[in-house]
């Protein structure tokens, strides 16, 4: 039905604007046989550069030289960044004072009490596994800094995001913000943020502060724009204040998505973790940091999955408290028998006999009870520190199977195939000739009319427009060469997570086991620190394109395949039943019926998985790729933050560029 | 639901004040004590966390200051010190580190160079022993020239030419010019980081694949890899600067003297401190000690303290007025 609408309504548009696109690639054509058999078209100009980067390294230098005697960081900044350095400090040195049950049984109380029994025990074994691998201490560091960065985050979000959705001027201001700061790779902000706040937690929390607040910022603001209008109608006729409306009808209302932006909010800070070691902040970033100088992959896997473990934990935590309504919680607990009615109450204290706050607040006084109970009697059986000899070192056999992994997954026998031919493969008959047709046979004005054409048949005139401007606003970076050989590397990716994703979301889908069997997987890959494949990548597929291909090809994996299998599960089960009926083979089903009406969800899917790619550019430049990455890496490591900068911004258009097409071709 | 939040919101805040409360008096005992901090800085590899260990301990045990390490990323380390968020990093490669030493020391004076560690760096190509093993001629240059060498190094990206692994990109290297001077038929491809270097060459290594790149000695690698250098034409600290102006290197790197930095300030803030991590100065050997230690499955703490209980007549000098 919406694709029959939607061609009708093409076919209302102005004849000029169905042309538009033909005619962009029939220039580009013109001009790729002026290129070829003409005057070769040359390179960018030089002479279009936008000229940012001495500026922007003399601004560095200026403030490196003036920083110790400026006012402005004497008695701002640095008193600032002080401040939060000490309440971070004393919060982290606290969760290690406590002893070790102690925070156990705190975190099992609130899972009891915000998901029932089996969150609380979730929370213990989450906990139990950063003290099992030996990395309490680290852990304790990491959440005080994760708690203080989501806080920040949130303080600033909510309200911008309250904001934008009460004006919409506010929100068109805020939106490509908001991109910039999804887009731009810490890596090219890590320096300025240490410049200006010195290192350590501060510097980290600001990192993950920028990169955490969007989804904070446009959940709050979707939520309550979808409150519905009789509500709020309804909340007005009644009398209330602005105020009244915001916290009694609205806020109440978007709770949900607000919620979720939390949730969010929580994963996207904790994948900051890893870069925050590199300004000082320690914790569980410093461990993998350290074991990955020394390719010690075990190591560094035992702290990825303990920062897995702490985003399991939060993520559970958070959630649970989004869906719960938690008097249905605790009736389940209490339905299951896990908890005896009221006995909690009955055993801990005289419960009637307290005052109403108390009674009101009581699972939280009670839990504070429980703490110190539980502290006061380790404190007197000596139960401080994590027990050492409770160690599943997982580091051996992970080593292990890395090291066999590279002795016969690279060649499998005398197969000829294997991880080392797949890569040569790759590279060169695939990566090698799309780069050449990008970078070398096609002119760039022939690239920035084909990409307008591109923009104007997906989304019409101006997303033509907008799309030709991207690709110069690229060259004008002096960052066309490094665009290109990203942008292949993408297409690439993309190809390949599509190609994968799409057939495992189709199965996981039709097959509850596959589903069972793949979501724990994909959680893994979606919180895991990129870094940790770094070195096992380039273990097995040697050094270059390659592996930065397949680091981003199994991060980009999981949203494409949550959406592509939710899409398919979300067709309408009356079409499916009606198909079925007219005597469908379960082949047709899936290829006439299904496929179609859930391909909104497929392109919303790659769309994502697109951005994630993008946002593995560095991690790709690390393990030997050429293009954008690497010049963010170069820059930095050379003391050029212009050229950092610089990057980092084709980045960000790329991104926005590449988001932008899909989005226009999903709407479709 | 927004009650349960409210709590979760309250749990957390209180945590947290009763955090700052629980931890108060320590932080006043801190603060109390006469002697100001000593921020030391430590990287990522293992003998910079080392000399870093050894220092905190004589400041501790001799001097009577606190001490805190802090884990640093060398490039943002430059950045902290001209700013005083730290005081000292002790081992610096000026091989890699050029830019900076030009802006931050000479010019700009914000990090002031703390005088040699007493390590010696050295720079140099290397290949496995096994590859060495079943072609003597390739431990030199001559037998890389042969015809027929480069193509044992052959990736699929560089195509018909040997592929030389180099160093990440902040790290000094003259190898394709020497590589084009040297009339070898071999290609460089960079590495982004010393993890992608040392992840390659591992691979190859297990693999027993040839594989020639670019490393640096001391390294607590090689206790774990049996490497074999690759000599190649030598010529004097002169003539390698004369050659690096012309853009015609065809010689071996010349030695890194390994370097320590400081916070400008912390000569007055803490004047023996200052005198000690100045006169710190110890050899390669020293370090490569250590590194066997940590090879043996000590920590670096305990490392630095056995050596240290050792070594007192080393150490002695240091503290000296």
């Amino acid at each position: 039905m919406s694709m029959l609408r939607s061609s009708l309504l093409r076919r209302g548009e102005p004849a000029w604007q169905r042309r538009l696109p033909v005619g962009l690639a029939a220039l580009a054509a013109l001009l790729l046989l002026y290129h070829l058999f003409g005057q070769s078209l040359g390179e960018f100009p030089v002479a279009w550069n936008l000229q940012l980067r001495e500026p922007l390294d003399a601004f560095k230098k200026w403030l490196v030289g003036s920083r110790s005697m400026n006012p402005l960081f004497l008695y701002g900044f640095d008193p600032l960044s002080g401040g939060v350095e000490w309440v971070i400090r004393r919060a982290e040195e606290f969760l290690l004072w406590l002893p070790w049950p102690t925070v156990g049984s705190v975190l099992f109380w609130v899972g009891l009490r915000v998901g029932g029994v089996q969150l609380g025990l979730l929370a213990i074994g989450c906990l139990g596994f950063m003290g099992g691998v030996g990395l309490w201490d680290a852990s304790m560091q990491t959440l005080a800094l994760m708690v203080a960065s989501v806080s920040i985050a949130l303080l600033v979000g909510i309200p911008l995001g309250i904001w934008s959705a009460h004006s919409d001027r506010g929100e068109a201001a805020l939106r490509p913000l908001l991109d910039g700061m999804q887009t731009l790779p810490a890596f090219v902000y890590l320096i300025p943020v240490v410049l200006f706040f010195g290192i350590g937690r501060v510097p980290a929390v600001i990192a993950a502060v920028i990169y955490a607040i969007p989804p904070a910022v446009r959940l709050t603001s979707l939520g309550l724009r979808q409150v519905s209008e009789e509500v709020v109608e309804a909340g007005r006729a009644f009398g209330s204040t602005p105020r009244q409306l915001l916290y009694k009808v609205e806020i109440p209302q978007a709770l949900p998505s607000i919620l979720a932006g939390v949730n969010q909010t929580i994963m996207m800070a904790l994948s900051i973790v890893v870069i925050a070691a590199l300004v000082g902040a320690g914790g569980l970033g410093t461990v993998v940091l350290k074991s990955l100088r020394q390719l010690k992959v075990g190591e560094a896997l035992e702290g990825g999955l303990a920062i897995v473990a702490l985003a399991i934990l939060l993520d559970r935590l958070t959630a649970a408290v989004r869906r719960g309504d938690e008097a249905g919680r605790g009736a389940a607990a209490v339905r299951r028998g896990w908890v005896p009615e009221g006995a909690v109450k009955r055993l801990m204290f005289g419960w009637r006999a307290l005052p109403s706050s108390v009674r009101r607040h009581g699972w939280l006084w009670g839990g504070l009870l429980w703490g110190s109970a539980v502290s006061a009697l380790c404190w007197a059986l000596g139960w401080v520190d994590f027990p050492k000899e409770w160690n599943l070192s997982l580091a051996g056999p992970v080593d292990a199977a890395v090291r066999w992994a590279q002795l016969h997954l690279y060649r499998i026998g005398e197969s000829g195939f294997g991880t080392g031919p797949v890569s040569d493969f790759m590279s060169l008959y695939i990566l090698a000739p799309l780069r050449q047709l990008f970078a070398e046979l096609l002119p760039w004005p022939a690239l920035v009319l084909l990409a307008a054409a591109a923009g104007a048949a997906v989304g019409g005139g101006w997303l033509g427009l907008a799309s030709g401007s991207s690709l110069l606003l690229l060259g004008a970076l002096g960052m066309w060469q490094g665009a290109i050989d990203t942008f292949t590397q993408v297409v690439v990716a993309v190809l390949h997570v599509s190609v994968i994703g799409i057939p495992l979301g189709i199965w996981a889908a039709r097959s509850p086991w596959v589903d069972r069997l793949l979501r724990p997987l994909l959680d893994l890959l979606q919180t895991i620190p990129t870094f940790v494949y770094l070195v096992p990548v380039i273990m097995l597929f040697n050094l270059g394109r390659v592996p930065g291909v397949i680091a981003s090809v199994l991060y980009a994996l999981p949203p494409l395949i949550r959406l592509t299998r939710l899409g398919i599960r979300q067709v309408d089960e009356t079409a499916v039943e009606a198909a079925t009926a007219f005597g469908s083979t379960p082949h047709q089903l899936l290829t006439k019926v299904q496929l179609p009406l859930a391909l909104p969800q497929i392109l919303l899917g790659v769309n994502q998985a697109i951005m994630m790619v993008l946002s593995m550019v560095v991690v790709a430049g690390m393990v030997g790729a050429q293009g954008l990455g690497l010049e963010v890496v170069d820059g930095m490591q050379n003391n050029r933050m212009g050229q950092s900068v610089e990057a980092g911004l084709a980045i960000v258009v790329l991104a926005v560029l590449l988001d932008r097409l899909t989005q226009a071709l999903a709407r479709r | 639901m927004l009650r349960s939040l409210r709590i979760v919101v309250w749990v957390v805040g209180l945590l947290f004040v009763a955090g700052c409360a629980g931890s108060l008096p320590a932080a006043v005992e801190g603060g109390g004590d006469e002697k100001p901090l000593i921020r030391l800085i430590a990287n990522t590899w293992p003998a910079s966390e080392l000399n870093v260990n050894v220092a905190a301990i004589l400041l501790r045990d001799q001097l009577g200051y606190p001490v805190e390490i802090i884990d640093l990323d060398e490039q943002a380390q430059w950045d902290a010190l001209a700013a005083g968020d730290a005081d000292a990093s002790l081992e610096v490669w000026p091989s890699g580190h050029g830019e900076r030493m030009a802006q931050y020391i000479d010019e700009q004076k914000v990090v002031e160079n703390g005088g040699e560690l007493g390590v010696v760096g050295k720079i140099a190509w290397y290949t496995p022993q096994y590859v060495v093993d079943t072609n003597p001629a390739l431990a030199s240059w001559e037998g890389l020239a042969a015809a027929e060498a480069a193509g044992q190094f052959v990736t699929a990206e560089t195509g018909e030419k040997g592929t030389f692994f180099a160093g990440p990109l902040g790290w000094t290297q003259y190898d394709q010019q020497i590589i084009d001077n040297l009339g070898l038929n071999f290609q460089v491809i960079n590495t982004a980081s010393e993890e992608a270097l040392l992840a390659q060459m591992d691979s190859k290594y297990q693999r027993q694949e040839p594989v020639l790149f670019y490393f640096y000695t001391p390294h607590a690698v090689f206790t774990r890899y049996d490497l074999a250098e690759v000599t190649l034409p030598t010529c004097t600290q002169e003539e390698h600067a004369a050659k690096v102006a012309d853009g015609a290197v065809d010689c071996a790197y010349p030695d890194d003297r390994l370097i320590k930095i400081f916070n400008p300030k912390l000569q007055q803030s803490a004047p023996d401190a200052y005198a000690l991590l100045k006169k710190f100065n110890y050899t390669t050997d020293d370090q490569i000690e250590m590194l066997g230690m940590l090879d043996q499955g000590m920590a670096v703490a305990e490392a630095a303290q056995a050596w240290v209980d050792a070594h007192s007549d080393v150490w002695q000098s240091w503290l000296a007025e």
